[in-house]
């Protein structure tokens, strides 16, 4: 099992894996924000590779290597080989690029749109889309209108792991070990970015690997991917990359960084009538296919769990020298949470409304198709007066140190999930098209497993995937592992089953383990589930131990509690450090200021909270009646936090991290 | 340049270049994967080895400097790191795992030196602020630590008893 193998260090993570022959690829990269490359010589750079990898070949595609220009600090310019890995850093030395620096960079939202345009359009805004429908403030009934800018800064995943690859071409095929979140995404960004060097989908298989953590990281593309993938293929021998944690701060798709211009109305009583606005996601230098997912998320979600009639919001993917937008715990999820709850929060100050009062009066209490196109079917206001009951919020309000959150967690059920079940030498071997990178899958797989097929736990084993065994596959990512996972599972097991009763007559589990079986279940699914989620923080903000977290999540089923209460304690720590001090830190000019890990603002093991949670069990419809989890901690403990912080302070939290120095006695 | 070092119980003598780290000599050289890299400036603590029995970061140690020198890595088979190791999978401890072998060896040098301290969360929480884990937020870990601990004392006094 992946506990047993992990403890004695026994994984095999990316760089653990060794090919003869293999070559060790550095990359060279811009030091500038934005520069003109006058020349570039040595290395395998634009001049031999003049190609794009994100499926867009227009002016904003970025270039594998950058041609003519780089536009953020980071940016990959060229490549050099060796089969000694200190050797590949040493080479980076001998690649000349002259650079003609440009000095116009922008590194904010803010400054983006007051500057020029410098990317070659008309302004800096790649392009702009709505959801909701625009209504004029005389068709809303409003007594009270409240307006607030709220701004989300980038955070990005450094999971313990960083990124790496090893593409090997051999025998006409090339097979590419990478650390994943789903190898059949990949398969098919491989295919539409590889086309262009004469390689097809046929003769690409693309395996997962122990992956040490992604965090919405590991399901996207980079350029240094096609480049090793090119080479292994150019120099006919196996290419490993294994980016530097240095790499990663400077160079890996970043999420969050949100900007938005909220108009909410409402009435005297606090009923909200409508809501309209602006965001703005930091989308980085080039197009990039995460940005519409996550600025789609905080566009769609943000009335969430609230009966608001009329919203209509403008999302503009905004342009800066900065590396490219990605997918971060949420993706746009806790963002949308987070700019609703603020501003909920206002308006209730407004009005000298009490923060739990203003939500009970807009929850919704039936099922509710949002103005922002959603229809959410589990209404949320009965779970908030059975949370705020539950923690006795009307006596834990009273101490004026507590901060309330209501949401809707949207898990990422569709299109469903694969997994195929292979029974051989008295042993299930689970293949799931989702590539697991932390959550414990195969928990869940040995006790579905126990309990629908009667076979021993230590009978089951999830193997690591690979494009071919497993044709097709969907991923891990969107709080949906447990749920989409579990379910097609049962169903697979199913077919074993009635393919044992078929041909032996009679099913038991001696039949089934001396016998060999290969069973495939697609589980097909068109809809998103949503589930109302609730959190309360309390605080002290000048002492480093006060923080306490109070959950009241509805999983739906629980499936194994240590699990979730290790997706809850870990989301927690993020959620914590987003809010107080965690993000990437550029200068004007664009220069990173980050420099390791520590400095990105992740928090030790003194910082952890105390956790009060209570996992409410109202069955899903799907086959494990299973509900997420993995992204209620990212959206709900933030908001809740920020006003635990803000009702003590008196002073508006419209900016996330908070970055006082002062709060929590300067230990963060 | 040629070094000898002990590593896990065995004498390894290599020819190694003066600047090759011990975590890529722990890695590359002598095939021991379980000791991983996560940040190259000593922030992690993934590549958490005991020189001598002391914790170290091999990512900022010179292979040169653990010349003559006893190395202890996660591979290490030692009654008492079982014990740990046993523990983190009962507490599920972990979630990628990538942090796991340096948090382990860590917990194993802070339950050893622990002397008459206890061990509580203060004392793990304090201990362990040199390791990142960026999936687990800490808590399960901390209780796979106690949890150890417990399991090890209550060995010792069986074979006290005995």
């Amino acid at each position: 099992m992946y506990l047993d193998r992990f403890v004695n260090g026994t994984g095999q993570y990316i760089d653990d894996l060794k090919f003869p022959n293999m070559l060790y690829m550095s990359v060279v990269r811009s030091p500038y924000a934005h520069a003109r490359i006058k020349t570039v010589s040595g290395g395998l750079n634009a001049l031999e590779i003049k190609g794009f990898y994100n499926m867009k070949n227009d002016d904003n595609a970025e270039p594998i290597f950058a041609i003519d220009e780089v536009r953020y600090v980071g940016q990959p310019v060229a490549a050099v080989f060796s089969e000694n890995r200190y050797e590949s850093e040493d080479l980076i030395e001998g690649v000349d690029v002259d650079y003609e620096p440009i000095n116009d960079a922008v590194t904010t939202i803010e400054a983006s749109l007051k500057s020029k345009p410098i990317f070659g359009l008309k302004n800096n805004i790649l392009s702009t889309t709505e959801t909701g429908k625009t209504f004029d403030e005389s068709e809303v009934k409003y007594d009270i209108k409240v307006k607030d800018t709220i701004d989300i800064g980038r955070v990005l995943a450094n999971p313990m792991e960083t990124r790496g690859i090893i593409a090997d071409y051999r025998n006409g095929v090339l097979h590419i070990y990478v650390s994943s979140q789903s190898i059949h995404r990949l398969k098919n960004y491989f295919v539409k970015s590889l086309s262009q060097f004469g390689i097809s989908e046929k003769n690409i298989v693309v395996h997962h690997v122990d992956t040490g953590g992604a965090f919405g990281l590991k399901a996207a593309m980079y350029p240094e991917y096609i480049a090793a993938c090119y080479a292994s293929m150019k120099y006919k021998k196996p290419v490993k990359w294994i980016e530097t944690r240095t790499e990663h701060i400077n160079s890996a798709h970043g999420g969050r960084g949100i900007r938005a211009d909220i108009t909410v109305y409402a009435k005297n009583d606090g009923e909200i009538t409508g809501l309209d606005g602006d965001v703005y996601i930091d989308n980085g230098a080039y197009y990039v296919d995460t940005a519409s997912d996550d600025l789609g998320n905080v566009i769609h979600l943000m009335t969430g769990p609230y009966k608001i009639e009329k919203a209509h919001l403008y999302g503009h993917y905004v342009l800066t020298n900065k590396s490219l937008n990605g997918w971060y715990r949420g993706a746009g999820k806790p963002e949308a949470g987070i700019v609703m709850e603020r501003m909920i929060d206002l308006l209730a100050d407004k009005l000298n409304m009490d923060m739990a009062e203003i939500r009970l009066k807009n929850a919704i209490d039936a099922p509710f198709k949002s103005p922002l196109g959603l229809e959410f079917k589990t209404p949320a206001k009965s779970l908030l007066e059975d949370a705020l009951k539950y923690f006795d919020y009307e006596k834990k309000a009273k101490e004026k140190n507590v901060g309330i959150a209501l949401f809707m967690l949207d898990q990422d059920a569709a299109p469903g999930e694969t997994c195929r079940l292979i029974v051989k030498g008295g042993i299930i071997h689970v293949y799931f098209g989702g590539d697991v990178h932390g959550q414990g899958h195969e928990l869940f797989a040995r006790s579905i497993l126990n309990k629908e097929l009667g076979v021993e736990e230590d009978k089951v084993i999830l193997e690591l995937p690979d494009t071919e065994i497993l044709k097709e596959g969907v991923g891990t990512w969107g709080s949906r592992s447990a749920i989409i996972h579990g379910s097609a599972l049962i169903k697979a097991a199913e077919l074993l089953r009635k393919d044992a009763i078929k041909k032996f007559g009679k099913y038991d589990k001696d039949i089934l383990l001396n016998n060999e079986f290969d069973e495939l279940y697609y589980y097909k699914v068109d809809y998103n589930e949503y589930t109302p989620n609730f959190n309360m923080v309390t605080s002290d903000p000048h002492d480093p131990d006060s923080i306490k977290i109070y959950s009241y999540y509805d999983i739906g089923k629980k499936l194994n509690e240590k699990n979730i209460m290790g997706q809850i304690e870990g989301g927690a720590i993020q959620a914590i450090s987003e809010v107080l001090c965690e993000t990437i830190r550029y200068s004007e000019d664009g220069q990173v200021l980050t420099t390791n890990i520590t400095d990105s603002g992740l928090l030790t093991a003194d910082k952890i909270p105390e956790f009060h949670t209570k996992l409410v069990e109202n069955p899903s419809g799907f086959t494990d009646m299973a509900k997420g989890v993995a992204e209620s901690p990212s959206t709900g403990i933030p908001i809740a936090l920020a006003r635990s912080i803000e009702v003590q302070l008196k002073t508006r939290i419209n900016k996330f991290p908070i970055d006082r120095l002062e709060l929590f006695n300067r230990v963060l | 340049m040629m070094v000898n070092i002990r590593v896990n119980g065995k004498q390894y003598k290599k020819d190694i270049e003066p600047r090759l780290l011990l975590v890529n000599f722990l890695r590359d050289e002598l095939n021991l994967t379980g000791t991983h890299i996560g940040c190259d400036t000593s922030n992690c603590g993934a590549c958490t080895v005991l020189m001598d029995g002391k914790s170290v970061k091999s990512c900022t140690v010179l292979a040169m400097q653990a010349n003559n020198h006893e190395i202890t890595t996660i591979e290490h088979e030692d009654p008492e790191l079982d014990a740990i190791k046993d523990a983190y999978v009962e507490e599920q401890g972990l979630q990628c795992g990538f942090c796991t072998p340096g948090m382990i060896i860590e917990s194993f040098y802070l339950l050893k030196n622990a002397g008459d301290k206890e061990v509580d969360d203060d004392y793990i929480k304090k201990n362990l602020r040199g390791n990142l884990c960026r999936c687990t937020g800490y808590r399960s870990i901390i209780d796979s630590i106690k949890k150890a601990n417990k399991n090890i004392k209550e060995r010792e006094e069986i074979h006290v008893s005995r």
